[in-house]
């Protein structure tokens, strides 16, 4: 799926997405997390990670 | 979304700090030339600007002359300095994401200006009444740093605003990776 295609499917913006995917964002809000689930079909595990050190 | 009487007023101020900071650079320019026709042409002072007449002062004490005069030309060309920060501030400004660093260091600079000018005033102030209480003519300098609490005063609040600022970019950057 194309960053495209999930802005459209998500209601986020290309820069907010840009955003998520460089680990620019300091948080992300319950209703985008749950949106993006629904996209991708997924849970929030699958697509978070905790990396130890790393903020 | 600014309003409209918020939009007129905020236009005004603009105006008012533009008119503010010509009359200010006007006026340490007025006190330079002074200074330049103390020293070599005592005698077209009644004719300068605000006639501050300090011949006798310089005849006495050069020292206490070039002390004084330093900090008139110091407290006025911060004065100008100050009101320019404010200028390029409400330029820079924008009303719909006030909250930016660029904003956030002119405030700061703002309120180190303001109480720079009122410490250098209420110091100079001080020093000119020492020089009266010893006999040396100052003249009518004392008006000239008449303000120098209220410069105090308003540079603290001015510092207290800054630094709420800085907290306010802060929650405004956090609130811009937030998505």
């Amino acid at each position: 799926m194309s960053l495209n295609e999930l802005s459209e499917k998500v209601e986020l913006t290309l820069s907010n997405l840009s955003i998520l995917k460089t680990g620019k964002a300091k948080a992300i809000r319950f209703s985008t997390l749950e949106a993006i689930c629904k996209a991708l079909d997924c849970q929030p595990a699958d697509i978070l990670e905790y990396v130890p050190g790393k903020m | 979304m600014m309003s409209k009487t918020n939009n007129f007023v905020f236009i005004v101020l603009h105006i008012i700090a533009w008119l503010i900071f010509v009359g200010l650079s006007v006026e340490a320019g007025g006190y330079v030339v002074n200074f330049f026709f103390s020293v070599y042409k005592p005698e077209l002072i009644p004719n300068l600007y605000q006639k501050l007449d300090l011949t006798n002062l310089y005849s006495n004490s050069p020292l206490a002359f070039f002390g004084l005069y330093g900090f008139i030309l110091f407290v006025s060309i911060l004065k100008a300095c100050l009101f320019y920060t404010v200028v390029i501030l409400m330029h820079k400004i924008n009303m719909e994401k006030p909250f930016s660093s660029l904003v956030a260091s002119k405030i700061s600079r703002i309120s180190v200006i303001t109480v720079t000018i009122g410490l250098m005033s209420y110091i100079a102030l001080q020093i000119s009444k020492n020089l009266s209480h010893h006999g040396l003519e100052t003249g009518a300098i004392h008006e000239i740093w008449a303000d120098s609490k209220a410069f105090i005063l308003m540079g603290a609040v001015i510092y207290i605003i800054a630094t709420i600022f800085k907290k306010g970019v802060e929650l405004q950057n956090e609130n811009d990776l937030t998505v």
